[in-house]
């Protein structure tokens, strides 16, 4: 039978455009040093450390949890890095989590990163395609969404001023979010007119590029009273795949991310996604992202995503609030984003997420994923 | 059904495949203030609170995790503690007197016959970036034992660095896309295989159909027409990109494949393009004139089939 596991510290960085006055380890020391100092622990008390990064074209140094060994206090510790695109964050957590629940570890540091001020994103994220096979069309993973979002739009009805309202919630939200960095409100008509990147993919419909770290410490529940009454319960957390090239792949409902929610919210007892959970965060690449994920995750069934977010359910005083943080609209260090989107939903749950707490938050989904919508993956927390 | 491929290409050996990024790398504060005052003749190190030094400087202590070093200026000279031969001369680990790690540098001036664990060396100063500043390290039998000193007004830290990463690599072709290829450089032919169940056909084709696990089937030649899945439109500039924006992104399933094809639809007026083009629009394949390379950029794009949906 597996153990209890729960997140007893969380820690992030002040994610900006661009640091130049810390190395990646830097950046990283950072979120470790919080994470700790808010599980009243110190790295002597930590079994095992888990780092996350994403590609590493992202920053040109390859196998980076050695560079960061000295940084994050992994010297003599069982270290492994888990690299899983754009949902590495929540790869990383899944591996310390099993160590947890598996009972061979009381408690893991989970480290996320990416630096991508200082690399070319667009044309590494287009390394991921085949070389033989699609790579010379690519252009980065921007290409690819819109292009779905496209075909969305005539199926399910996710049209422009859909995203675009999930673009101005975001904004909105994450101008009370200490660690975010992109802080302008923005409007509807705003977004609609802004320039276009990858047609129907707009600029307001893009999260930024930015440098940024993460960390958690996850605890078993032997361990977690050290650190708090009140530790994040994890009761279920998963990450799925479905095939790249397959025969009559679907990319109108995330396959893989309907699967991970089943799957989790099964061994969660969740029933009713849309009744049952006070607090929703996603991790939206891009706008069009997050209206697909209200299907996939149930929040409304396939088709009614647009109806959701004009309806005002999903904003701060909604009755299923999505990314009370503001999601990657606010800061998107792309490998952290994952244990960002993990942390503010254990911040919400152990009610100190500060100005943009819910309410008697009790029960949180967070979702994310990576790897041309291949890689999906959920989590459910609770008090 | 057959489960290996019928014929496959003899000729194509490996795609070969050039990458060359751009980065800005930043050292953060130890490492930056070493890059920036090397270029003075100083060495740079880190003195921990635990007393541990580090040359060159560096944040966080190898022993300790500590961080917030006091950055102190270290000496010239050191003892060699290891060093091997290499295409590029004799590399070295250098204890520069007073740290309590090894720097790597080259050793200039001797061959490898003369050099002995535990000889002095000293700095030989050149006009390199960074830590080639010092071009390398050279015997210096009565070099005295130098002292770990406090770094007196030391330069602002170099915030970043521009660097790039030039990778160049041979893909295999394998005998699926080696025959797809070859057949679309030859015969300007799209080939696919059978899904395992024969249904439909996999493009690329590949060994292993990905759904059943089981060997596909046998090569079946694809139409050169088809149905835009999915696109989009793009006017984003990016480092590494392969054509002048505004141009169509789409993903198009040719008739009788089971899979999607990435390409561009072009030859309409751009500027209608979200009107022209959409999910549903039928396409064929205009083949690219002059010489035949092999590889999907033998299709110029496609072009819209007036009148059909």
């Amino acid at each position: 039978m597996a153990r209890h596991v729960g997140i007893v510290g969380v820690g992030q960085t002040h994610h900006a455009r661009r640091r130049t006055d810390v190395s990646q380890a830097g950046l990283v020391r950072e979120a470790v040093d919080r994470a700790l100092a808010d599980a009243k622990l110190t790295i002597e008390d930590i079994d095992s450390v888990i780092v996350a990064t994403g590609p590493v074209l992202f920053a040109a140094v390859n196998q980076p949890e050695k560079w960061v060994a000295d940084a994050i206090g992994a010297r003599l510790k069982p270290v492994v890095r888990v690299t899983s695109g754009g949902g590495t964050g929540l790869a990383g957590a899944l591996t310390g989590y099993y160590q947890i629940a598996g009972g061979f570890a009381e408690r893991v540091l989970v480290v996320a990163y990416d630096k991508l001020s200082e690399g070319a994103l667009q044309y590494s994220i287009s390394t991921l395609y085949d070389p033989f096979w699609g790579r010379e069309f690519a252009v980065g993973i921007m290409g690819f969404s819109a292009a779905y979002w496209r075909a969305r739009m005539d199926v399910l009805g996710h049209t422009e001023e859909a995203a675009a309202m999930v673009g101005v919630k975001n904004r909105k939200n994450a101008m009370k979010n200490p660690y975010a960095h992109v802080k302008k409100e923005i409007t509807v008509e705003e977004v609609l007119n802004s320039r276009p990147l990858a047609w129907p993919i707009k600029l307001l419909d893009v999260p930024p590029i930015s440098d940024g770290a993460a960390a958690v410490v996850l605890s078993s529940e032997k361990a977690a009273a050290q650190s708090t009454d009140r530790p994040a319960w994890i009761r279920g957390m998963g990450y799925f795949c479905e095939a790249d090239n397959a025969a009559q792949r679907s990319m109108l409902v995330s396959e893989p991310l309907a699967l991970a929610a089943r799957r989790i919210y099964r061994a969660a007892g969740i029933t009713n996604p849309r009744r049952q959970f006070d607090v929703v965060e996603v991790q939206e690449p891009y706008t069009c992202f997050e209206l697909s994920y209200y299907e996939s995750l149930g929040l409304c069934a396939p088709g009614e995503a647009a109806e959701l977010i004009s309806s005002g359910a999903t904003q701060m005083d909604g009755d299923i609030p999505v990314n009370p943080s503001g999601g990657c609209a606010g800061a998107n260090p792309i490998g952290a984003a994952g244990l960002i989107r993990l942390i503010e939903g254990a911040a919400q749950v152990m009610g100190k997420a500060g100005d943009i707490q819910i309410p008697n938050a009790k029960l949180a989904l967070v979702q994310s994923g990576g790897g041309w919508a291949n890689l999906r993956g959920v989590a459910v927390l609770s008090a | 059904m057959l489960a290996i491929p019928d014929s496959w290409a003899q000729d194509l050996t490996t795609f070969p495949s050039d990458l060359s990024m751009p980065y800005t790398l930043t050292p953060g504060r130890a490492a930056g203030t070493f890059v920036a005052e090397v270029k003075n003749r100083r060495i740079v190190g880190s003195r921990f609170a635990s007393g541990t030094v580090v040359v060159p400087a560096q944040d966080f202590c190898p022993n300790t995790g500590d961080s917030d070093p006091e950055l102190v200026e270290a000496p010239h000279t050191g003892t060699l503690n290891g060093f091997t031969q290499t295409d590029a001369g004799i590399i070295a680990l250098i204890r520069i007197d007073g740290s309590d790690v090894d720097m790597t540098h080259r050793i200039l001036g001797t061959a490898l016959d003369g050099l002995k664990v535990g000889q002095r060396v000293e700095a030989v100063w050149g006009d390199g970036e960074g830590i080639l500043a010092i071009e390398g390290f050279r015997i210096a039998a009565n070099a005295p034992q130098g002292e770990i000193r406090p770094l007196e007004a030391p330069a602002k830290p170099v915030e970043q660095i521009p660097y790039r990463l030039d990778l160049h690599y041979e893909h295999a072709f394998g005998p699926y896309y080696g025959r797809l290829f070859d057949e679309i450089k030859t015969n300007r032919r799209i080939m696919g295989v059978r899904t395992s169940d024969g249904e439909g056909a996999l493009l690329p084709p590949r060994e292993i159909d990905d759904i059943t696990h089981k060997p596909t089937g046998t090569w079946v030649e694809l139409k050169q027409t088809g149905t835009v899945r999915a696109m989009s439109v793009i006017h984003l500039e990016f480092i590494g990109q392969t054509q002048p924006p505004p141009y169509i992104y789409a993903e198009i399933m040719l008739d009788g494949a089971s899979t999607r094809l990435i390409h561009n639809v072009g030859g309409i007026d751009m500027s209608r393009a979200k009107e022209l083009v959409k999910p549903g629009t039928r396409v064929r394949a205009v083949w690219r004139e002059g010489e035949r390379t092999g590889s999907l950029a033998d299709i110029s794009h496609f072009e819209v089939i007036d009148g059909e949906e």
